[in-house]
């Protein structure tokens, strides 16, 4: 055993691994605001976020993402653990340099309202359609009370 | 009335809702090789039907209109995309042959080959 001596923690030890500057934080932000701005100027190719839609009705949901010029092949869509998996594959080439850019993105299934076997995907005109259709649980219900 | 419904969307045409006007610049790149210009457009949803190219001398002009609407009865209950129209006006200053244009679009990517006009073409001059 070894008696270390005690020091009163203060703010500035506390703070170290942050103590480059008090702006850190700041900059960060402003940086993350900035490249959020300006990812639109991104080349068409090499963008890595893409969009998309939900859309619902009585008996299914269904997810429209905007992927164009992928390979279709490439194109996963996986249902796990409440979370609808969407990944593709683009491979974009200047003159004989080929570069491949993943695309992935997830969405929150709250799990119990999908049939997860009957879930069916299409592609088409660059845009992935996929179709959740709902279990009768989940299924909007009307009832008709009487009123005696 | 469109003044109104302008000014207060509530009181537009419901059933008119779906085409807004509004337009929006798809993404696009520019390559350029000693012969030709190729643009390369993202038009997701975009079918070879509301497609509209034009070349001209002095530009060349993109209208795309989305072929999927919204079925009846559905509700957005997520949205990252605009309902518009996609226009792209590119201005090239004679630099293009307006009859050499060749253009294909597939899986929701325009790609157009417009080959320079021959003033713009590298000339390779004999020396006696």
């Amino acid at each position: 055993m070894r008696i270390i001596r005690y020091t009163q923690p203060s703010g500035r030890t506390y703070c170290a691994p942050l103590a480059r500057s008090p702006w850190t934080g700041l900059e960060a932000e402003v940086n993350r605001l900035f490249e959020a701005a300006l990812s639109d100027t991104a080349p068409a190719e090499t963008a890595v976020r893409f969009p998309l839609d939900i859309y619902e009705d009585a008996h299914l949901t269904t997810v429209r993402a905007e992927l164009p010029g992928v390979d279709r092949a490439a194109i996963s869509v996986e249902l796990a653990d409440g979370t609808l998996q969407i990944g593709a594959k683009r491979v974009h080439k200047t003159g004989d340099r080929e570069e491949t850019v993943e695309l992935r993105r997830s969405v929150r299934v709250p799990e119990g309202t999908v049939q997860a076997d009957k879930i069916s995907a299409a592609y088409e005109n660059g845009v992935l359609t996929v179709t959740l259709p709902k279990r009768e649980e989940a299924k909007p219900r009307k009832v008709t009370v009487a009123v005696a | 009335m469109s003044l109104i419904s302008s000014l207060i969307p509530a009181l537009a045409d419901k059933t008119a809702a779906a085409d807004t006007g509004l337009k929006v610049a798809p993404r696009y790149e520019i390559n350029e090789t000693p012969e030709s210009f190729s643009l390369l457009v993202h038009l997701p949803g975009v079918s070879k039907d509301g497609l509209e190219l034009n070349v001209d001398q002095a530009e060349v002009r993109l209208n795309a209109r989305l072929a999927w609407r919204k079925p009846e009865g559905w509700t957005a209950l997520h949205r990252e995309t605009p309902d518009a129209t996609y226009e792209l006006v590119l201005a090239h200053e004679s630099a293009v042959d307006a009859d050499k244009v060749q253009a294909e679009l597939r899986d929701g990517v325009l790609r157009v080959t417009l080959s320079k006009t021959a003033a713009l073409k590298p000339r390779k001059i004999a020396v006696d």
